[in-house]
């Protein structure tokens, strides 16, 4: 699954810990989700959806290769 | 969806529960210890006390599983994840290496099978299967 969370948080001005802070994960997390080491579940894919106030599809679109 | 029983913050809970667990876990070894060696060196072989310090040992057991029940919930899920896929690892590592270490002695390579060795295994398996699953996922 590919997804825009690095672009979206250096929209913001976000460090990853400033991120996994909002969302209560380790900063780690952060870090596999945005290298595409991780997908997240889909209760985190709605928080980070909420946190960034954007619709889960305009964060995650799924890995077309 | 997420855990709402907590009023602290995630993190402080994972640091309680880590240090729960390892209470828990050093309070069932240190029963194992007694249970192994009390009966020769403490009791002189008293049935009833070794009867208790077996009970002592299988209620302390049911701690530390408890305690990482709740450690594994406090984790963040991808923390959750790397340990429930080393737990699988473990199993099927375990799994082939015990029937491999159980046909030793049959074969007369080795004159019998320890069942420490297994835990030993055990717990290696698991340290390296975290470690590496951490790595592969985390590393920058």
């Amino acid at each position: 699954m590919k997804n825009r969370l690095k672009a979206l948080r250096a929209d913001r001005d976000w460090t990853q810990a400033d991120l996994a802070d909002r969302l209560h994960v380790t900063r780690q997390t952060i870090n596999a989700i945005e290298k595409g080491k991780y997908d997240p579940s889909l209760p985190l894919a709605f928080k980070i959806a909420a946190v960034f106030g954007m619709p889960i599809e305009e964060i995650f679109s799924p890995d077309t290769k | 969806m997420s855990n709402t029983r907590s009023h602290t913050s995630p993190q402080a809970d994972l640091k309680k529960s880590t240090v729960k667990l390892f209470l828990a876990v050093a309070a069932w070894v240190g029963s194992t210890a007694l249970m192994s060696f009390g009966p020769s060196a403490f009791w002189d072989f008293d049935t009833a006390i070794t009867f208790l310090a077996i009970v002592a040992n299988l209620i302390l057991g049911v701690l530390m599983l408890y305690s990482f029940f709740r450690h594994l919930k406090n984790m963040d899920e991808l923390q959750r994840q790397t340990h429930l896929e080393a737990m699988a690892l473990t199993l099927g590592i375990t799994m082939v290496l015990t029937v491999i270490y159980g046909a030793l002695p049959q074969a007369k390579v080795v004159a019998s099978a320890q069942p420490a060795n297994v835990l030993f295994v055990i717990g290696m398996s698991y340290i390296l299967s975290v470690i590496t699953l951490w790595l592969r996922r985390t590393r920058e």
